[in-house]
């Protein structure tokens, strides 16, 4: 049966997945599989399964890195504490993701395992390079095995290296890898990712707090319902990893909103 | 009759039953059968509940008919929430009644404020033109049914000049064809129409053998018997949950006769259907 991606609600235009989808038929039921003009499908769907977990964004600061995601909003019987889309994976490093919630659940206690399993055999914690390639490879030898398909996932990973430096990865559902100054993940990334394109600048991470701001102004440009839908994270340099309380959070949106009236304020004024 | 053993086994014979097998059949049925069955016939009777406010609006009783001259009955969440998206949210809409029924897949409720997940069937009325009424319908109405919400349904419809719009969907796997079904462009729509149905369609035809089935066949006999213009539109998808490209493969609809009339306002469509398909995914927690 041939998976269909999820669409988002727009006026015109298919998702490319969609007009491919008379030549992809063919093509897609099993994974070793490419496609006459080279695609993989199920990894360019596999991509798309990310699309439907929520917004998470990963900021490099100079000396803080900032994963901030979307709270999806759990039925009311659900206990909220076992919904986590940010996780430690050492001491010093820790991710997001986005996608499939059971994959993302293995890869983690893999990543866990691994980064206890370098520390012993050459007794130094992992760097955030390493345990984001061991990932990332992870990822891919499941793009080459038959009968099994790719992990649903894109990850964000952060952390600080040995030597001081802050450190933010994403990999993705293929097993690619690339190093960041910020990006973000999961459902409505394109929205989110052009307001880090223009508000990314030296002014807005010289402190660790405009960075944290930055984080969540890129979250409110497509989490409803404000601050009460994120959640935050930090990891200071040799410090462990921290997680904003919703008070805490609450009181940067206030800031946030408070900062752009004032901004408006004065556009109005100088008209 | 003989087995592949070479012996020889009386069968049962299919030539049917003589009179006096049949009389002692009919003997069998203990009072307390005819009970059983009368106790789920009753259960699974169909009710229409109409608010006090329809007999108020139209100035006639409850217990006439109404006059009516559009009726458009969604089946199937998909259709249900295009009409939500894209009718309900343009115009002014009373709701006037809903049916209660029971079968072995769904019992609907009795109420007329219902979540979007729940089995029920709403009948609406359009505050500016009394005539135009919509029906949502996102249970199942069962075979045995369906023959008694038909005639309590038409029954309150004063039907001269009535035109009869039915949006439903169905799976594109039982949609026959010579081509490869991998080559379909699903989601797709077709349409059937009665007799009677003069105006021009907003899709092809649905083609032979293919047929359909359920409530909108129902629908569409009784106004084929009973010479009611009415057309059917049937989208052939392969999602089975609420989804929102199957959705938007009803937009020709709007362009027909019938609703375009209906649909004045169409900005905030989006918005509602985000929001209707939201609602459904809280529950899924798949995907994080």
């Amino acid at each position: 049966r041939v998976s269909r991606p999820e669409q988002q609600v727009r006026g015109a235009g298919a998702s490319p997945a969609r007009r491919r989808r008379s030549m992809a038929a063919r093509y897609d039921r099993a994974i070793t599989v490419f496609s006459p003009d080279g695609h993989l499908f199920q990894v360019e769907y596999a991509q798309e399964a990310v699309k439907k977990g929520s917004t998470a964004v990963g900021i490099r600061g100079l000396d803080i890195v900032v994963l901030g995601v979307e709270r999806k909003s759990v039925a009311k019987l659900q206990e909220e504490r076992t919904v986590r889309k940010i996780c430690a994976l050492d001491d010093h490093v820790c991710m997001a993701f986005a996608g499939l919630t059971a994959d993302a659940r293995i890869i983690i206690n893999r990543a866990r395992v691994e980064c206890q399993s370098h520390k012993l055999t050459v007794e130094d914690p992992v760097t955030v390079e390493y345990i984001t390639r061991y990932i990332a490879s992870l990822k891919q030898r499941y793009t080459q095995s038959n009968g099994r398909r790719p992990f649903g996932i894109s990850a964000l990973i952060v952390g600080f290296d040995d030597d001081g430096s802050p450190r933010l990865y994403q990999t993705d559902p293929s097993g690619t890898y690339h190093s960041w100054k910020a990006n973000v993940i999961g459902r409505n990334a394109k929205t989110v990712r052009e307001f880090l394109e223009k508000n990314y600048t030296e002014e807005a991470i010289a402190t660790d707090k405009e960075a944290i701001k930055l984080a969540i102004r890129a979250l409110l440009e497509v989490v409803q319902s404000g601050g009460k839908n994120i959640e935050l994270a930090i990891i200071r340099r040799n410090q462990p990893l921290q997680i904003f309380s919703a008070k805490d959070i609450e009181s940067q949106v206030a800031e946030i909103e408070k900062e752009k009236e004032d901004s408006e304020k004065k556009k109005k004024k100088s008209i | 009759m003989a087995t592949f053993f070479g012996e020889v086994v009386a069968a049962p014979s299919r030539a049917g039953g003589d009179d006096d097998e049949e009389a002692a059949a009919e003997r069998e049925e203990t009072p307390e059968d005819r009970e059983i069955r009368r106790e789920l016939e009753e259960k699974r009777e169909v009710h229409i509940l109409w608010s006090s406010k329809l007999s108020a609006s139209t100035g006639s009783f409850t217990d006439e008919q109404f006059p009516c001259s559009k009726f458009i009955l969604a089946i199937g969440h998909n259709a249900v929430a295009f009409l939500s998206s894209f009718v309900l949210n343009s115009g002014c809409w009373e709701a006037i009644g809903s049916v209660k029924l029971w079968n072995e897949w769904c019992r609907t409720s009795n109420t007329t404020s219902v979540l979007p997940t729940d089995a029920f069937c709403l009948f609406y009325k359009l505050i500016s033109d009394p005539t135009v009424l919509l029906c949502q319908c996102n249970c199942y109405v069962a075979e045995d049914q369906q023959f008694q919400w038909l005639e309590k349904v038409f029954g309150c419809m004063r039907e001269e000049d009535l035109q009869v719009t039915i949006l439903s969907t169905c799976p594109v796997t039982d949609y026959k064809t010579p081509e490869s079904t991998l080559t379909l462009p699903s989601p797709f729509l077709k349409a059937l129409k009665t007799k009677e149905f003069k105006e021009s369609i907003c899709c092809p035809l649905l083609e032979q053998p293919n047929i359909v089935q359920g409530l909108p066949a129902a629908v569409m006999s009784y106004c084929q018997v009973w010479q009611i213009p009415a057309v059917l539109y049937q989208c052939y998808t392969d999602v089975i949950k609420l989804d929102t490209v199957t959705i938007e493969a009803f937009k020709p609809v709007l362009s027909s006769k019938n609703l375009k009339s209906l649909v004045k306002d169409m900005s905030k469509s989006t918005e509602i259907l985000k929001k209707l398909v939201t609602t459904n995914e809280i529950h899924n927690n798949i995907y994080t």
